[in-house]
C-alpha cells in the first residue's frame, strides 16, 4: 500500500492524471474507511493525496471528484473541556508526556515560593489539573503558582470549544480548591513566528521585574506544541537548503530556543512525536508519515470500540494531520515533527544542557503505562524517554537546563 | 551447578520428588549447591498435564492429582519421602536478556519462575472488564478484581473514574467545582464582601500592632497552618477528632492522599459510640485535646518557617487570605490574638506564633464557652430540622443529608470536602471550626459541615 500510495504521489506531483486516477482507484477499492487499522491508514493518505491533487489543480477529473466526494471533508469535532479531557486519558499518547513532565516539574521547583509555568501545549492545559495538584501535595507546602499560555496558537486539533480565560477561570477555582494560589496569563502569540509576543512579554517582566525573579523558578513545558513553528529560514514552501535549518540561528525554531535560554529558566521540558515531517519532498513526508501515523490506527482498538463516537473524533484528527502533511505547503502546513535527534542538537546549540528524569519519574510513568494495553512501551535513550508502541519510538521526552 | 538442558529436564517437571514442600528461596539468591534448571517456555507453561479422570480438573504435579483422587475414594498413592536427601533445584527464565536466566539469578520455585515468566515476558490476557488493566497470571487478575472499584473516584456530577489523574483532571474542568464555589460564595456574601475591601490593610495592622520580639507571620500563616495541622492531626488522633479534623483538611487542602481517607473511614465506623462518649467526657478531655493540637502545631513548626514572605503577598493579593482570616475576626481580633502570643512566646524560650497561637486560643476558650454552647442548641436545632437519629448518623452520612450522600464510602468524604468548600469559603469552615474545636470538640462539626449555617450563626 505504502509503495501504491508513492506510485500516486509521483503521479499527481508529475501531473499524470491518468496514472494517478487509475491507483486512486485501485487505492480507494483496497482501502475502505472502515476497513482495518491499515486500510484506514491508506484511506487517510489516499483523501490527503485526493486533496492535494484537488489543491494543485493538477487534473481536473480529481478536482471534480473531490468536490463530488462529501465524504472528502475531515470533520474535526470542537471539545468541551470535559470531552477533552476524557479524551486524552484514553490512551498514553500525551498522558506519557504529563506523567514525565510533572516528574520532573515537581523536582525542579523543589524550594521555590513561586513558580511560573510556561505551558506550551497542544492540549488546552490538560496537563496542569494534575500538576497542580501534584505541587499542592508537595511536602513544604505549595508554592504561588503563575500560570502563562499561549492563546492563539495554530488552529489545530484537538480542538476545545472554550475560551481561554474561561478555561483559565476554571484552573484557578480548581487551584483554590487545592489551596494553591494560581494567577493565570494568556499572551496572544502564535507557534508561527515562534512565540515572539510571549518571549517578549517574558523578557520585558524579568527586566522590569529583576527583584521578582528572585526565587521564583521559570518553568517551559513544550508539549506537542514546538513542532508548529516553522523549522525552514526562509518560509518559502520551495526552499531546498533544508539541511541548514537545523543550524541555522535564523530559523524560528532555534530563535524560540535562543531566546528562552537567554531567560535562564530552571527547567524546560520538550515533548514531541519521534517522526519527520519536515522534508520539503512529498515522497520523503508520505513515507515519514505512512511509518509513523499508523500508530495512532493501531493503537485505537486497543482503548475504543468501533462505532465509538470518540473513535470518529480521533480518527477524524489523525486524519486532519495527514492531509496537513500531505496536501499542505508553506505556512499552510504545521504538521512539521521533527525526530528527537535533531531536537536534542537544537537545545544543544541554544546551550542547553539534558538533564536525566529521576527513577521516580521513570516509575511514575511506567505504573501510567500499566493503566494502558500491553502494546506501549517504554524506553530509556540517555536521559530522553521514549514511549513506544511495539517496540516503535512514539513520543520522547526530554528535561533540559542552561548550561 | 550443574545445568539440565531443555529436553532432560522437561521430564523433570512431574517428577514428585521436587514438590516435597520446601522454604521458598529467595528470588536471585539460590544455594550455589542447587541444580539449576532451565525449561523452554512451552514446557515452562504446560500446565495441568495430569488430569482427573473422573472430573477431568488437571494438576501440574502427578502428587497434587493422587490427593485429589482421595476426595473421589479413588486409590491414590503418594510417593514416600526417600531416605537420602533430595538436592535443591532452581529454575532459570527461559528468556535470553532476562536477568532471570543467568544461573545465580534463578528462581528457587517453578511456580515462582513460570509466575516470573508470564508477568515479565508474557502475554496479559486477563482484563479487568472495570478498569481495563491486564493480567498475565490469573492470580494477579483475581487478587485486582477484589480490590479494583473500591478505589475509585466519583466527581458531584456523578461520573466515577478508576484513576485519581483522570478525576483529577475532570474536577478541575468540571462544572460541578464552579457551581459549588459560588453557592459557597453566596453563602456567606456579607462576610465576603466587608472583608474583600480591606483585607491587606488588617493584616498589616495587626502584624504591625503586635509587640512580639519573634517578629511573627502575618494571619495568613494562621491559615496555612490549619492546613498542615488537620493533615498532621488524623494520623495521630482517632475517633471524632481525627475524623472532623481530617475533614476540615480536605475542605482546605483536599486530595491528601488516600491514607487520610483512609483515616477517616476508618475511625468513622467507631464515630457513634466515640462521639457519645466523647461528650460525656468533653471537659476532661479538654486538656489532651490541647496538648495535641499543641504538639501538631509545634510539629508543623518547621514547615511554616520554610514559608518565605513573597509567598504570603502573593497569595494575599490572589485573595486568598483574606478569606482564610474572615472567621477569625468575630471570635477575638486578630490582634489580640498576636498579643496572647506575644505573651505566650515571652514566657516560654523557644515560642513562636504558632505555639503561641494554640496556647492562647486555648486560654481564651472559658470566657467563649457560653457563646459554644450557644452554638451547641443551634446545632442540635439544625440537627432536629435534618430529621436524623443522632449525631453519630450524620457524621456516618446516614440520615437523608444530601451533603454525604447516599452511600458511606471514602469518595462521599470526599464529595464533602468539596461539598463544604469546594473553593476558598472551604478554609474558613475549617478554620472556624477549628477554633471552636479548641472550646468544644463538637462545633467542630457544626462549623466543617454546615458552612452557611455557621456563618449565619455568626451574623446574628
Amino acid at each position: 500500500m505504502e509503495q501504491l500510495l508513492i506510485h500516486c504521489a509521483n503521479a499527481i506531483e508529475t501531473n499524470d492524471a491518468t496514472l494517478a486516477q487509475q491507483i486512486l482507484w485501485v487505492l480507494n477499492n483496497i482501502a475502505p474507511p472502515d476497513g482495518d487499522s491499515n486500510q484506514r491508514l491508506t484511506c487517510g493518505f489516499l483523501r490527503a493525496l485526493i486533496s492535494r491533487a484537488a489543491r494543485t489543480g493538477c487534473c481536473k477529473m480529481i478536482t471534480a471528484m473531490a468536490n463530488s466526494t462529501a465524504n472528502l471533508t475531515i470533520n474535526t469535532h470542537k471539545f468541551s473541556v470535559i470531552e477533552l479531557a476524557s479524551f486524552i486519558d484514553l490512551t498514553p499518547w500525551h498522558r506519557f508526556g504529563f506523567s514525565a513532565a510533572n516528574a520532573a516539574i515537581l523536582e525542579a521547583i523543589e524550594g521555590f515560593s513561586v513558580v511560573h509555568i510556561v505551558d506550551l501545549s497542544s492540549t488546552h492545559c490538560m496537563q496542569m489539573p494534575t500538576l497542580i495538584d501534584a505541587i499542592a501535595n508537595r511536602p513544604e507546602g505549595p508554592p504561588f503558582i503563575k500560570l502563562t499560555v499561549a492563546g492563539a496558537t495554530a488552529d489545530v486539533p484537538p480542538m476545545l470549544d472554550l475560551s481561554y480565560d474561561e478555561l483559565g477561570s476554571k484552573l484557578v477555582n480548581f487551584a483554590r480548591s487545592r489551596n494553591v494560589g494560581l494567577e493565570f496569563r494568556v499572551i496572544a502569540s502564535s507557534s508561527s513566528d515562534g512565540f515572539a509576543s510571549l518571549i517578549e512579554q517574558l523578557r520585558v517582566q524579568k527586566i522590569v521585574f529583576p527583584e521578582g525573579s528572585e526565587g521564583e523558578a521559570l518553568v517551559i513545558n513544550c508539549h506537542m506544541m514546538l513542532h508548529y513553528t516553522p523549522e525552514e529560514v526562509n518560509p518559502n514552501p520551495y526552499n531546498t537548503f533544508e539541511s541548514s535549518s537545523v543550524t541555522s540561528s535564523s530559523s524560528f525554531r532555534n530563535m524560540f530556543l535562543m531566546a528562552l535560554r537567554v531567560l535562564d529558566p530552571t527547567l524546560v521540558v520538550l515533548i514531541d512525536e519521534d517522526a519527520d515531517f519536515t522534508s520539503n519532498n512529498l515522497i520523503c513526508r508520505l513515507r515519514s508519515a505512512f511509518n509513523f501515523m499508523w500508530i495512532p490506527y493501531d493503537t485505537v482498538d486497543t482503548f475504543l470500540q468501533r462505532g465509538n463516537k470518540q473513535r470518529q473524533w480521533y480518527e477524524a484528527d489523525i486524519s486532519w494531520k495527514i492531509e496537513n502533511v500531505i496536501a499542505q505547503e508553506g505556512l499552510e502546513r504545521v504538521e512539521r515533527l521533527e525526530p528527537k535527534t535533531q531536537w536534542v542538537q537544537r537545545m544543544r546549540n541554544a546551550r542547553f544542557r539534558g538533564i536525566p528524569f529521576s527513577e521516580d519519574a521513570i516509575s511514575e510513568v511506567k505504573s501510567m503505562l500499566d493503566e494502558h494495553a500491553a502494546g506501549w512501551g517504554l524506553k530509556k535513550e540517555e536521559e530522553d524517554l521514549v514511549l513506544t508502541w511495539k517496540g516503535h519510538n512514539v513520543v520522547f521526552a526530554t528535561a533540559w537546563v542552561p548550561c | 551447578m550443574s545445568i539440565h538442558d531443555d529436553t532432560s529436564s522437561s521430564a523433570m517437571t512431574g517428577d514428585p520428588i521436587t514438590t516435597t514442600k520446601k522454604k521458598r528461596s529467595l528470588p536471585g539468591n539460590p544455594d550455589p549447591d542447587a541444580e539449576v534448571i532451565a525449561l523452554s517456555p512451552t514446557t515452562l507453561m504446560a500446565t495441568n498435564r495430569f488430569v482427573c479422570e473422573i472430573c477431568n480438573k488437571g494438576f501440574q504435579r502427578d502428587q497434587n492429582l493422587q490427593l485429589h483422587r482421595r476426595g473421589h475414594n479413588l486409590p491414590w498413592k503418594l510417593r514416600q519421602r526417600s531416605g537420602k536427601e533430595v538436592r535443591k533445584r532452581v529454575y532459570i527464565c527461559p528468556e535470553l536478556g532476562c536477568i532471570h536466566h543467568q544461573p545465580n539469578r534463578a528462581l528457587g520455585d517453578l511456580t515462582g519462575i513460570k509466575k516470573h515468566f508470564s508477568r515479565k515476558h508474557g502475554e496479559k490476557k486477563w482484563k479487568c472488564e472495570k478498569c481495563g488493566k491486564k493480567y498475565a497470571v490469573q492470580s494477579d487478575w483475581k487478587a485486582h478484581l477484589k480490590t479494583c472499584g473500591t478505589k475509585e473516584y466519583r466527581c458531584d456530577c456523578g461520573t466515577l473514574f478508576a484513576r485519581k489523574d483522570s478525576f483529577i483532571t475532570h474536577r478541575a474542568f468540571c462544572d460541578a467545582l464552579a457551581e459549588e464555589s459560588s453557592r459557597v460564595v453566596q453563602m456567606v456574601p456579607s462576610l465576603i464582601s466587608a472583608e474583600e475591601q480591606q483585607p491587606k490593610l488588617q493584616i498589616v495592622v495587626a502584624a504591625n500592632d503586635s509587640p512580639t520580639p519573634t517578629s511573627p507571620p502575618t494571619p495568613i500563616i494562621i491559615s496555612a497552618q490549619i492546613q498542615i495541622q488537620g493533615q498532621e492531626l488524623p494520623a495521630k488522633n482517632t475517633g471524632i477528632s481525627s475524623c472532623l479534623n481530617g475533614s476540615s483538611s480536605m475542605s482546605s487542602s483536599n486530595g491528601n492522599g488516600t491514607s487520610m481517607f483512609a483515616n477517616l473511614f476508618s475511625s468513622s465506623s467507631t464515630m457513634a459510640g466515640e462521639l457519645q462518649r466523647q461528650q460525656q467526657q468533653q471537659q476532661q478531655q479538654q486538656h489532651t485535646s490541647f496538648a495535641d493540637l499543641i504538639n501538631a502545631m509545634a510539629r508543623s513548626e518547621r514547615s511554616m518557617t520554610n514559608v518565605e514572605p513573597i509567598s504570603l503577598c502573593l497569595s494575599s493579593s490572589n485573595g486568598s487570605s483574606l478569606q482564610y482570616a474572615a472567621p477569625f475576626q468575630p471570635a477575638l481580633s486578630a490582634t489580640a490574638l498576636l498579643q496572647k502570643a506575644a505573651e505566650m512566646s515571652a514566657a516560654t524560650t523557644n515560642a513562636s506564633l504558632l505555639r503561641g497561637l494554640g496556647v492562647s486560643l486555648s486560654s481564651n476558650t472559658s470566657s467563649g464557652q457560653q457563646q459554644h454552647q450557644q452554638e451547641n442548641v443551634h446545632w442540635n436545632r439544625l440537627m432536629e430540622s435534618e430529621g436524623s437519629g443522632g449525631i453519630g448518623e450524620l457524621i456516618m452520612g446516614g440520615g437523608s443529608s444530601s451533603m454525604f450522600g447516599s452511600k458511606p464510602t471514602t469518595l462521599d468524604f470526599l464529595g464533602l470536602g468539596m461539598g463544604v468548600g469546594g473553593g476558598s469559603g472551604a478554609a474558613k469552615g475549617g478554620f472556624s471550626a477549628l477554633l471552636n474545636s479548641i472550646g468544644d470538640r463538637l462545633d467542630v462539626a457544626a462549623g466543617t459541615w454546615g458552612d452557611g449555617n455557621y456563618s449565619e450563626q455568626r451574623k446574628s
